[in-house]
């Protein structure tokens, strides 16, 4: 169910009218938790057994490890075995083979799809184990475990929120401290980043496809390019905004996912910004473990590197994100050295170059997103450097491509902050009208990119 | 000092204003109309300006529906007058042809393409264009539109006096030295394969019925294949094709021959005809059409 269907919109308007009437008040945690099994139910039925094991599972060991932490690394083995049996089984085994192993159930297991949010559940089941672990408190209540797993706003995508920031959360909600304005300034700058800039500039970026790219004029593969990075930033940005806004109905705060990524003057300030959630995780439970940069220079590029790339491997098994994200970890690991005398200088323009270099090799690495195909995306980069040769090459409106990634642009200028005072008599207007234009200028529907990790 | 709103006056004024965008697109609609044409983006776009024009114009006396293959044969190459071409890139020739079926009105002329046939009607277009009642858009997309005028002031069609002379300086010129040799391999080994027998023989019963519908009503079908490179009509799944329909409609005289010099001919990415050459064909379906028309 996705959150801009007509569906979703039915089923989060009777969870929320139901949700704070007096007869559920005592309730509110496991109608939260039915509702969002209905919501991953709905799609993917046959999945549901997964989820409920996954849960359980970690549960037990959440358990097993407060009596005893010998359990935890088992905890999160279970895991990272779930993680992998159902991401990169697609490697050694064709599903749509006649024959796999032979063995009905390893058979049935085998030819399950990828389950949606897999990765982000998972996470959160990490995050669970180890926080309540090493807070030695006694373990939550599976319910509120159930909870803060399946959350729906943010169970398919994220944000990935730490156990040790959620739970602490799950207490009876009161319709009357509800943050209306907040949340409905997240729902509708979310939809109107999805609908109006995601969905539109997906139409031109479809050109990007194999082998469609070929026809393209080198100036377009460049444009094309910049648009996919508006298009990336604008989905996930959107999806994050609606999950934040609906959680904030419901009483629970998620935290925030994007800070202007594409403002940033250096890599590690660019995963401050993007993607926050998952950068945070990261380096809470793969960088710090792995010694962080406690243990010398090397090493600590080194880290860098391990982790960068197991974030590429964690969006999908193909050599195309694990070159992402090692490209991402070089990229870190190279500015380190240099970052404290770049910031230093006091050189009015040397932001603006900073940021134009961060953005252009951040833009370029889409690409590997975009063509998770490896030879692909090296023959759609290649071909950025070479001149085009076809003498029909596709049309596109630049005016178009313009006014789709306005919204991305202006809102990376930073409005300074005497002029936001100025503005925010004017804020639910340009909030209504943003709605509105979500709805009349809304691209034909695609699924949100992060669905499929 | 800004004011601070409170939830309910905030709300108020933030519905109070999409409202009032949305009734002033609506408005616009009424006032407007559909009549401009926005651009298309992609193939899908331009599929639905064409069929919307096809639906709200007066029935032509020729339609040409095919797939990706006749949609380079541009209407303005064409001198027959009153002529649509209804074939859709990366569609099947069979949705233009039921959403013809399904009008009030027919043309006289229906040339079916049957190279590609293997592509089933797209059920989505054929519903939504098949009623003379098709759904227009109840509001104005102010963004769309606003680009749409812009592109039509800034780039308004030739006039005919100027699209003759720069397809007569099109035909003038020789034919493209582009080598193609790389395109052309990619495609002939996708299409290489046995054409599915299911696939065929339901592709084939569904030109029958569509073709017999439209001849009780009184219009002439006649089957074009479009001319491929050579490696490409001789790939499996072309060959399949058209020996089945061939099979199934044997009568010579539905078939129009393309007796083109084939040397003049070039496929840019493989597949499709550039830009020449499809002027070429069109100008001599034109030569067709007018001996067919003053026999």
């Amino acid at each position: 169910m996705s959150f801009t269907s007509w569906q979703f919109a039915l089923f989060a308007t009777i969870v929320f009218g139901v949700y704070y009437l007096p007869p559920f008040k005592p309730f509110q945690v496991q109608l939260l938790v039915a509702a969002s099994i209905f919501f991953y139910g709905y799609g993917q039925p046959e999945l549901l057994p997964l989820l409920a094991v996954a849960v359980c599972g970690t549960y037990l060991f959440l358990v097993l490890a407060l009596r005893d932490r010998r359990w935890l690394p088992a905890g999160i083995v279970f895991n990272l075995a779930l993680l992998a049996f159902f991401k990169y089984k697609f490697l050694l085994f064709d599903p749509n083979a006649p024959a796999l192993v032979g063995v009905p159930i390893v058979d049935f297991l085998l030819r399950l799809p990828l389950p949606v949010g897999i990765s982000f559940f998972v996470f959160h089941n990490i995050s669970l184990l180890v926080d309540m672990t090493r807070e030695k408190k006694a373990p939550p209540g599976l319910v509120d475990v159930f909870l803060y797993i399946i959350f729906f706003p943010q169970l398919v995508a994220g944000p990935i929120t730490r156990a040790g920031m959620f739970i602490p959360q799950i207490e009876p909600k009161r319709f009357a401290d509800i943050t209306f304005i907040e949340a409905a300034k997240w729902i509708l700058a979310g939809f109107f980043f999805k609908l109006y800039v995601a969905n539109n500039l997906n139409e031109m970026t479809s050109y990007m496809d194999f082998p469609l790219y070929e026809t393209l004029r080198t100036q377009d593969r460049w444009l094309l390019v910049i648009l996919y990075s508006y298009q990336i930033y604008a989905d996930f940005f959107g999806y994050s905004g609606i999950a934040i806004g609906l959680a904030l109905l419901f009483g629970y705060r998620l935290p925030i996912n994007f800070d202007l990524p594409y403002s940033s003057a250096s890599f590690s300030e660019f995963w401050t910004r993007w993607h926050i959630s998952l950068s945070a995780w990261l380096r809470t439970y793969l960088y710090i473990p792995l010694g962080g940069n406690r243990r010398g220079k090397f090493r600590t590029y080194v880290n860098l590197i391990i982790v960068m790339g197991l974030g590429g491997l964690w969006h999908g098994a193909g050599l195309g994100y694990l070159a992402w994200g090692l490209m991402h970890g070089v990229l870190l690991a190279v500015e380190r050295p240099f970052l404290e005398t770049i910031q230093s200088v006091k050189w009015a323009a040397l932001r603006p170059l900073r940021i134009a270099v961060v953005f252009t090799c951040v833009t370029m690495l889409w690409i590997f997103f975009r063509l998770p195909n490896f030879d692909h995306a090296l023959g759609y980069l290649a071909g950025m450097f070479t001149p085009s040769t076809n003498p029909n090459p596709p049309k596109l409106f630049y005016d178009l491509a313009l006014l789709y990634s306005l919204p991305v642009i202006i809102q990376h200028l930073r409005v300074s902050s005497p002029v936001e005072r100025r503005l925010a008599v004017w804020e639910p207007y340009l909030y209504g009208a943003l709605g509105a234009l979500a709805y009349l200028e809304a691209g034909p529907a695609t699924a949100f990119i992060y669905f499929q990790f | 000092m800004a004011p601070r709103y409170g939830s309910l006056a905030w709300l108020s004024r933030c519905l109070l204003s999409a409202a009032l965008v949305l009734v002033a697109c609506a408005i616009a609609t009424a006032r407007f109309g559909q009549r401009l044409q926005l651009p298309a983006i992609t193939s899908r776009d331009g599929a639905l300006i064409t069929l919307n024009r096809y639906v709200d114009e007066p029935t032509p006396d020729i339609v040409l529906v095919g797939s990706s293959l006749t949609f380079r044969l541009k209407e303005e190459y064409f001198a027959t007058q009153r002529l649509r071409n209804l074939a859709l890139a990366g569609g099947s020739p069979l949705t233009g042809l039921e959403i013809v079926v399904n009008q009030p009105k027919i043309p006289k002329l229906i040339v079916v393409e049957t190279n590609i046939l293997s592509r089933t009607a797209d059920p989505a277009l054929v519903a939504r264009f098949s009623t003379s009642q098709h759904p227009h858009q109840i509001f104005f997309r102010p963004v769309r539109a606003s680009v749409a005028a812009y592109e039509n002031w800034m780039h308004a069609p030739p006039t005919h006096a100027q699209n003759e002379r720069a397809l007569q300086q099109l035909l003038d010129q020789p034919p493209s030295d582009f080598d193609n040799h790389v395109y052309l391999e990619r495609a002939r080994q996708q299409i290489d394969i046995e054409a599915p027998p299911a696939v065929v023989s339901d592709a084939v019963e569904t030109l029958g019925r569509l073709v017999g519908a439209l001849e009780l009503r009184g219009a002439r079908v006649l089957f074009l294949d479009m001319p491929c490179a050579q490696p490409i009509e001789e790939a499996r799944f072309m060959r399949g094709m058209h020996e089945a329909v061939h099979k199934a409609f044997p009568d010579a005289s539905r078939w129009l021959s393309i007796g083109l010099d084939r040397t003049e001919l070039r496929w840019a990415d493989g597949v499709h005809l550039d830009e020449r050459s499809a002027l070429l064909v069109s100008r001599y379906l034109d030569r067709i059409f007018s001996a067919l028309q003053n026999p």
